[in-house]
């Protein structure tokens, strides 16, 4: 089944600096991710993965090609119009430092809705809080939680608000294998039973292998682009 | 959002504390100002309307110029005719004449004397009967009669004074010895500020005051049918020999009130320029403080704006948290203020004035000025960094090591810091030389301290190099590359220790440059071995008996005199005028620039001679006609003969004789009187001289040429002591802001201190880097402070050459700025030092 393009990217080409020590991080992208799709970035260091996703997300200019996100053509958007856009429609989660310490995990949870003057869909909410399966947790600050309880609680902001896409930046980077493990295993629920799309960047290939496809990109082109072997029940 | 501020407070409340004092200081003594001057007016308000109660109009003398006298007195009385007059009016049950003067001392019986020295004055009032008098004796009567006296209850507590007891008073007349019969309080208080009353019968104080047909004030009481307001306009309709103020007792009382207020005015101004001085301190600092804090929560800023928070709602954030600490470093300070004013006060009575200030009075002027501006300081400090932290990419929550970049405006900075400087300096120089007046002056001051700040960036590498070469080893070098790490932070911190060096600096040259002035001038003019005599109450004058007395001494050679006076010119303005005895040129020699010193044994009472400067500025010559009214409404017409050159401060713009003085202006008193000796037998007729003086004149002393000019220098060394402790609070506030500057330093170098230690740097040696670092960074502030110092010094300096001001540097004094500058670094660095030596070295690795 072929869903509707959520990101899409033309002919991205990031390039840093002048002349004889400009760096090309990105050598002219182009790919679209669907919705409901859960997609790994992968390529070792320098490959530009980190680049593709700073210009898919809005975070970075590119120097030139286009990136459209759920039918809104990021270039030429001005500051005000992306700052809506990540307010909106994406999501993010970092490696680290995702919280701030001095809210607490609801606090940080409902962020995103506290900055857009919304308030949460309770129902949603709810649900979110049991999927991430942090109820008892809720009232605690960021370091009374351990890495991987931080990280699902930065997993339940980024869903929070229902965006169209969740850029997930090495979520488990610095995690050890159990709760990269819950972690992932988060991400991939929110795909299949909450309806979200999660674009997440990775050198990790056993967490790449829990996504449905993997987009390897070296010197900053795609070189390979393929499903995942469905996992064995 | 307003949860986050409130809790990011929490997290930095040491910090937030830091900051909160920086504004808390400044506002106190904002607070603490208007608190004592509404307090001294209120207590002062109150005295006057005690001692109108009793009275329905008050009849006073008025001179043709206003405070002619030294004393504040009028020169002009009221003749004893008109209160006969007054009596014999329908609707007057009662009127007695006063005698009121603050031209006496009191001594004991054993000379030792009471009140007066500089302090708060003494007063001589007569006694009035009932219903006028606001006096009430718990101890004794009041005095009747010859030879009586009473004081207030503060008094005799404080000089041990019994009834029974005999005391010496000595007024105009000749010293007089009274009884002590009352003890009594005034309106159920127990003083008037600090003032020493005595108490006598009305024909004693005729007589202690040599005033026996003449009276200070005539006080009315009206019968039942006629009311103050009446009765005032009825005695208006009669025609006084001399002119006389009519006014109702309770409109005498705010007439006293006003004129207190406008005089206390001057007060408040130059307190408020001080609180500015703290205030302007204070925004270097929270400035400071904001800036560095932007920078620590680049990510926390970051984060928010990658979840869609606009650049507005990041700036609101660091705004509402401005506005927080604001309002309530504001509120801190008014409270502290409250304390300040009577350490203000005590302050004041310390250099000898004693004002009273009964209660506390809190207008709510007070708290709006308070919080208004400290808020609004605060607020407009941290606009920038606020405006600094919109400008964060949302991508510096990812990566470590990102900066913030700057913003359009980065690059005037120095540029601009330069083109203010060089504004502020036109300003000042306007203002000096111009003649454009004082503001001027103080912003041309402003904008070279806020250029320069904007310029010590690029100052802070070489002199932190230079001034940080003297300390040994790697950490000493860690220390000063420490410092230059981040040259605008640390120029933004010695920034604010500048303000408050540099006028220290300037005060410190400039009271030197009148001593020196005042030694020169004085040596130049006072002949050897000639004696000044003046009142020990300074700035109160002499009876003239005292000339005559020196006159008999033996040894002494030569008597001469000097009063002050004022007068209008063309009819305008006041200008002052100073008296002398022909006899001037025998004990004092005058620097001329037209004329010799003959002229002043001539002067006559047609002539006057006048200075150089009023000469120039009013384009008057030798040969051209004065027309002067006096104080006591006469006109004259004098020609100039000569223009005097001096600096020795004696000769007022218009100088005339004393007889004429004594006849036109009604200037009956010596301001000072020389006595000249033979320099060979100095000694000995000083001796004679004193012994004089303390069996006639006691309120007189003599001194050599040298004790006067200590004397002069101990004067001037008062007030700059004063000045010392008043631009100590700015100084302070800039030591919390090193304090700040190190902590926020530290804990943003955490993991770099957890390096250190890990490698094998001894807790020692981290505290001593801390230190030298705090060291360096003050040493910058003090080292550019006395520089412009300096140049602000020299500046006035030349600007009041034609005034006779000499340049005299204190270079120990400014050493000792110097040194006192880095220990204020080394106790800045003390808690900071100690704080960083205790980093565990494992967390602090760890830490993210």
């Amino acid at each position: 089944m072929t869903n509707a393009a959520i990101v899409s990217a033309t002919d991205l080409v990031r390039r840093y600096g002048e002349g004889e020590a400009a760096v090309t991080a990105l050598d002219g992208v182009t790919v679209s991710f669907a919705q409901g799709e859960y997609a790994a970035i992968m390529g070792p260091s320098g490959s530009g993965k980190s680049t593709l996703m700073h210009c898919l997300a809005g975070l970075d200019r590119p120097t030139s090609g286009s990136v459209v996100v759920d039918d809104v053509e990021l270039a030429g958007l001005d500051d005000k119009r992306l700052t809506a856009l990540r307010r909106d429609k994406i999501g993010f989660i970092f490696q680290a430092f995702n919280l701030l310490p001095v809210l607490t995990a609801e606090e940080n949870i409902l962020l995103p809705l506290s900055i857009a003057g919304r308030k949460p869909d309770r129902d949603w909410y709810d649900q979110l809080i049991e999927t991430v399966g942090l109820r008892d947790r809720l009232t605690h600050r960021p370091s009374e939680l351990s890495g991987g309880q931080q990280q699902r609680v930065a997993v339940a902001r980024a869903l929070v608000s229902r965006p169209a896409v969740v850029f997930a930046d090495e979520p488990t980077g610095n995690l050890d294998s159990k709760s990269s493990a819950d972690v992932l295993e988060l991400l991939r629920t929110s795909v299949d039973q909450l309806g979200q799309t999660v674009i997440m960047v990775t050198h990790d290939q056993d967490a790449a292998d829990v996504a449905d496809r993997i987009v390897t990109l070296t010197d900053g082109r795609i070189v390979e682009d393929r499903r995942t072997q469905p996992a064995v029940v | 959002m307003l949860k986050l501020s409130l809790r990011s407070f929490g997290a930095r409340k040491l910090r937030v504390a830091l900051t909160l004092i920086a504004v808390a200081l400044g506002v106190a003594l904002i607070s603490g100002t208007y608190i004592l001057t509404d307090t001294i007016n209120k207590s002062f308000d109150n005295i006057f309307t005690t001692a109108s109660k009793g009275v329905d109009v008050s009849i006073t003398p008025r001179d043709a110029i206003d405070d002619a006298t030294q004393d504040g007195t009028a020169v002009s009385t009221i003749p004893a005719s008109f209160l006969r007059e007054v009596e014999r009016q329908p609707g007057v049950a009662k009127a007695v004449g006063t005698i009121d003067t603050s031209n006496v001392a009191l001594f004991k019986e054993n000379g030792d004397r009471i009140g007066g020295g500089g302090g708060a004055p003494t007063q001589l009032s007569s006694d009035t009967p009932a219903p006028f008098s606001a006096v009430t004796y718990e101890e004794g009567r009041a005095p009747t009669g010859m030879g009586e006296m009473a004081v207030l209850e503060q008094t005799a507590e404080s000089e041990d004074l019994k009834i029974g007891d005999t005391l010496k008073v000595v007024g105009a007349g000749p010293q007089t010895e009274l009884k002590l019969v009352g003890i009594g309080k005034f309106g159920g208080v127990s003083s008037i500020g600090g003032f020493t009353l005595i108490i006598t019968s009305l024909e004693q104080a005729q007589e202690l005051a040599d005033q026996h047909d003449s009276f200070s004030s005539i006080l009315v009481a009206g019968d039942e049918n006629v009311t103050p307001a009446e009765l005032r306009d009825e005695l208006r309709r009669l025609q006084p020999p001399t002119p006389v103020n009519v006014r109702t007792g309770q409109q005498q009382a705010d007439q006293n009130t006003a004129d207190i207020r406008e005089a206390l005015g001057f007060l408040t101004t130059a307190l408020l320029v001080f609180a500015g001085i703290a205030l302007f301190v204070g925004a270097f600092i929270i400035f400071n403080t904001f800036s560095i804090t932007v920078a620590q929560r680049m990510r926390e800023f970051a984060l928010l704006r990658t979840l869609g928070a606009s650049r507005r709602q990041v700036m609101g954030q660091v705004i509402f948290e401005g506005l927080l600490i604001g309002l309530i470093g504001s509120v801190l300070g008014l409270l502290l203020g409250l304390v300040l004013a009577p350490g203000l006060r005590g302050l004041f009575k310390a250099i000898g004035a004693d004002l009273p200030s009964e209660g506390t009075v809190v207008e709510p002027r007070t708290i709006i000025v308070s919080l208004v501006v400290g808020t609004l300081v605060t607020l407009l400090s941290g606009l920038a960094p606020a405006i600094r932290a919109t400008r964060v990419p949302p991508v510096a929550a990812l990566r470590e090591g990102a900066v913030i970049p700057h913003g359009r405006g980065a690059r005037f900075i120095t540029p601009g810091g330069a083109i203010l400087a060089v504004l502020g300096v036109a300003a000042l120089a306007a203002g000096l030389f111009g003649g454009a007046g004082i503001e001027l002056v103080g912003l041309g001051a402003g904008l070279v301290f806020i250029g320069i700040a904007l310029l010590s960036p690029k100052l802070v590498p070489p002199l932190a190099g230079s001034i940080g070469r003297m300390f040994p080893g790697v950490v000493g070098q860690l220390a000063r590359e420490n410092s230059v790490r981040q040259p605008g932070r640390t120029a933004v911190t010695a920034s604010a220790l500048v303000v408050g060096v540099t006028l220290v600096a300037f005060v410190s040259i400039f009271a030197q440059g009148l001593k020196a002035t005042i030694a020169e001038a004085v040596d130049t003019a006072a002949r050897p071995g000639s004696l000044i005599v003046q009142n020990s109450a300074l700035g109160f004058p002499l009876p003239s008996a005292v000339a005559t007395g020196l006159e008999q001494v033996d040894g002494v050679t030569s008597v001469s005199s000097v009063r002050f006076s004022v007068s209008r010119v063309d009819g305008v303005g006041r200008t002052a005028v100073t008296s002398v005895s022909p006899t001037l040129p025998d004990v004092f020699d005058t620097q001329w620039d037209q004329g010799d010193n003959a002229l002043l044994r001539d002067l006559g009472r047609d002539t006057a001679v006048i200075t150089k400067s009023w000469s120039d500025s009013h384009d008057v010559k030798v040969g051209d006609e004065l027309a002067l009214t006096t104080p006591t409404g006469e006109h004259l017409r004098l020609r100039v003969t000569g223009i005097t050159d001096d600096n020795s401060g004696v000769f007022a713009p218009i100088t005339v004789s004393n007889e004429l003085a004594e006849q036109a202006f009604g200037e009956r008193q010596d301001a000072i009187v020389f006595a000249g000796t033979n320099p060979a037998d100095e000694a000995a007729v000083k001796a004679r001289v004193d012994q004089l003086l303390e069996q006639q004149f006691p309120i007189a002393e003599a001194l050599t040429v040298q004790e006067f000019k200590d004397q002069q220098s101990g004067q001037v060394n008062q007030i700059l002591a004063l000045f010392y402790v008043l631009l100590s609070l700015s100084v302070i506030v800039s030591l919390f802001g090193i304090v700040n500057t190190l902590v926020l330093s530290i804990y943003e170098r955490t993991r770099e201190l957890g390096m250190l230690r890990a490698i094998g740097t001894s807790r020692r040696q981290v505290r001593r880097m801390i230190r030298y670092e705090a060291v360096i960074t003050a040493l910058i502030g003090a080292t550019i402070g006395i520089v412009m110092g300096l140049v602000f010094g020299i500046a006035v300096t030349i600007a009041l050459e034609d005034e006779g001001l000499v340049l005299s540097i204190p270079v120990a004094q400014l050493i000792v700025l110097l040194i006192l500058g880095g220990l204020a670094g080394v106790l800045a660095a003390v808690a900071p030092a100690r704080r960083a030596s205790r980093l565990n070295v494992l967390e602090s690795l760890a830490y993210e």
